[in-house]
């Protein structure tokens, strides 16, 4: 008698430690092989877009924290250039080059999750502790500068809440010097683990046509080797002024687009990122820190469109104002989101372990993806 | 390629009748389509070799009600190829009665894959149904949600599977909204 198998209907989710947040998926498996993969979004729906129409533009500064709380410097940052260029509010030299170092801290900071609770899906969990203890520090730094641990409200329109505290960046350059030397740590003992290779070279892979079809943005589309970087291909802020590399997967290491390319594209942005920090640190200009003219923010009847280079790729803001003090419509175009229309596509062929992989490797943030 | 020169472009392709070129607000310029000439225009502005406007940044609704009760898509592409963007819109209005009967724009799904969770979040968002795509759906909301709500006159329900969604009113939280 031949062997039969049967298909069968299985949830993940929507809580699932690999799901970076709340996440759910329905699978049709037929034993350990993903037949169809549905993912199904929406348990972080808050109505963000609905909230920015019912509030003056100053007041929607801390709900952008919430937009993604791994990375709440980068999304307060992409609301304040938008809201920016929409009023004219100029920038002083000094606010401009503390944004990008805050910027950059916490691109760092995103990307030691990320790489932590990519090995801890894989099943490695002691590298999360690493990369934990490396964001302590960095969390402690941000304290310092104002006062929250993960949800910043820290950039104002026309500057920052704050300057920077006395020798906070001495304290910056001594955490560089630590934090530095700790990526090749990381390297040698997960990035080239045996085991951590065998489990995402060629898993997953991503074509160039695929991540542009898709628009996917950031390092999920860098790691299909698209050398793309609004950074350096459309800069805003300082990021004309300062040199670093956009870094851009190779078939080095594994298959071009797959899980392990991804991964590499991270590890190298923070050595980027270290690199911009410290360029901030030397060049740091004194001055004032906040331009406090526009006290009462009226926006002219018209619509922008403003992304920036947030940590999980573009963060596009589409503000639409018919004047006065609210936005008329705020659309937030994020990263996450594009990441996990590709799931579907993608998923079907896949092992469900690959599939733990994927979502890790795409770097997939909850609240993000729902807003 | 300059706007103007897409724009020139366009223009020799599907005609000039009925496009209106906005340029004089804030920000990006763009232009206004017929909702009939939406699919050759996508098909155009993706395959032809000196635009090959390869990605959708973003797809946005957009409900007015000011002058008269319209909605709006508007597509935001990017050409990664040549870099230059576009941004082009399309106008639906909303009559009164039977809306969804007139809310319908075709999908540009087939020709950016991105479109089909956007477009289905535009659906959940505000009801512009996109014909001719594959998986539609609501995207964020429960199945059974009621209503679409960034429409302006969206009104919530008291309860939602008997869970109240009434909101404790705090004092001053709007009290700049004064002026």
């Amino acid at each position: 008698m031949p062997l039969t198998t049967e298909t069968m209907v299985l949830n993940m989710g929507p809580h699932h430690p690999s799901t970076h947040g709340v996440l759910r998926f329905i699978l049709r498996t037929d034993g350990e092989v993903i037949h169809m993969c549905r993912p199904d979004i929406g348990y972080l729906h808050r109505g963000l877009e609905k909230i920015a129409e019912q509030l003056p533009y100053a007041q929607f500064m801390p709900y952008t924290d919430r937009l993604d709380y791994l990375a709440a410097m980068n999304c307060n940052l992409g609301y304040a250039i938008t809201v920016e260029q929409a009023a004219d509010i100029e920038v002083p030299p000094r606010a401009e080059y503390i944004r990008v170092l805050v910027a950059e801290l916490n691109r760092i900071i995103s990307h030691l999750i990320s790489v932590g609770t990519f090995a801890m899906d894989i099943g490695a969990v002691t590298p999360f502790t690493h990369t934990i203890r490396e964001r302590e520090w960095v969390n402690d730094l941000f304290e310092e500068l104002c006062g929250a641990r993960l949800t910043y409200n820290y950039i104002r329109f026309g500057g920052v809440a704050f300057d920077l505290p006395d020798g906070f960046l001495n304290r910056l350059s001594q955490f560089l010097d630590y934090f530095e030397p700790r990526l090749e740590q990381y390297n040698r003992f997960i990035s080239k683990n045996k085991i951590f290779k065998e489990r995402l070279v060629g898993v997953a892979v991503i074509s160039q046509q695929q991540a542009l079809d898709y628009a996917l943005v950031g390092p999920n589309l860098r790691g299909s080797g698209i050398d793309w970087d609004l950074r350096r291909d459309e800069p805003y802020s300082v990021y004309g002024d300062l040199e670093f590399d956009v870094s851009v997967g190779t078939s080095e290491f594994g298959v071009l687009g797959d899980c392990y390319t991804r991964y590499w594209v991270r590890i190298w942005e923070m050595e980027q990122s270290v690199r911009i920090l410290r360029q901030c640190i030397a060049k740091m200009p004194e001055g004032p820190y906040l331009n406090k003219s526009k006290r009462k923010l009226e926006v002219e009847p018209g619509e922008i469109y403003v992304r920036t280079e947030a940590p999980r790729g573009e963060l596009g803001f589409y503000l639409i104002s018919q004047g006065g003090i609210r936005p008329h419509r705020l659309k937030i175009r994020t990263g996450s989101f594009s990441a996990m229309s590709i799931v579907e596509e993608l998923g079907s062929g896949l092992m469900v372990a690959d599939l733990v992989a994927l979502i890790a490797s795409l770097d997939v943030v909850a609240p993000e993806v729902d807003r | 390629m300059e706007e103007q020169g897409i724009l020139e472009r366009i223009k020799r392709i599907i005609g000039e009748a009925d496009l209106v070129w906005v340029d004089d607000q804030l920000g990006d310029p763009y232009l206004v389509i017929p909702r009939e000439k939406l699919r050759r225009l996508a098909i155009y502005l993706k395959g032809d070799a000196h635009l090959a406007f390869d990605t959708l940044m973003c797809l946005s609704g957009v409900h007015n009600m000011q002058e008269q009760d319209e909605m709006e898509v508007v597509y935001h592409l990017y050409s990664i190829r040549h870099r230059h963007q576009f941004i082009f819109k399309v106008k639906l209005e909303r009559p009164a009665f039977f809306p969804h009967f007139y809310l319908r724009v075709d999908s540009v799904s087939g020709i950016w894959p991105a479109a089909a969770w956007m477009e289905r979040e535009v659906y959940d968002m505000f009801g512009i149904h996109f014909v001719g795509h594959d998986d539609f759906r609501r995207l964020l909301l429960p199945t059974d949600w009621e209503g679409h709500p960034l429409q302006k006159d969206y009104q919530e329900s008291d309860a939602y599977r008997g869970i109240g969604t009434a909101r404790e009113e705090v004092e001053g939280v709007l009290a700049e909204e004064s002026g």
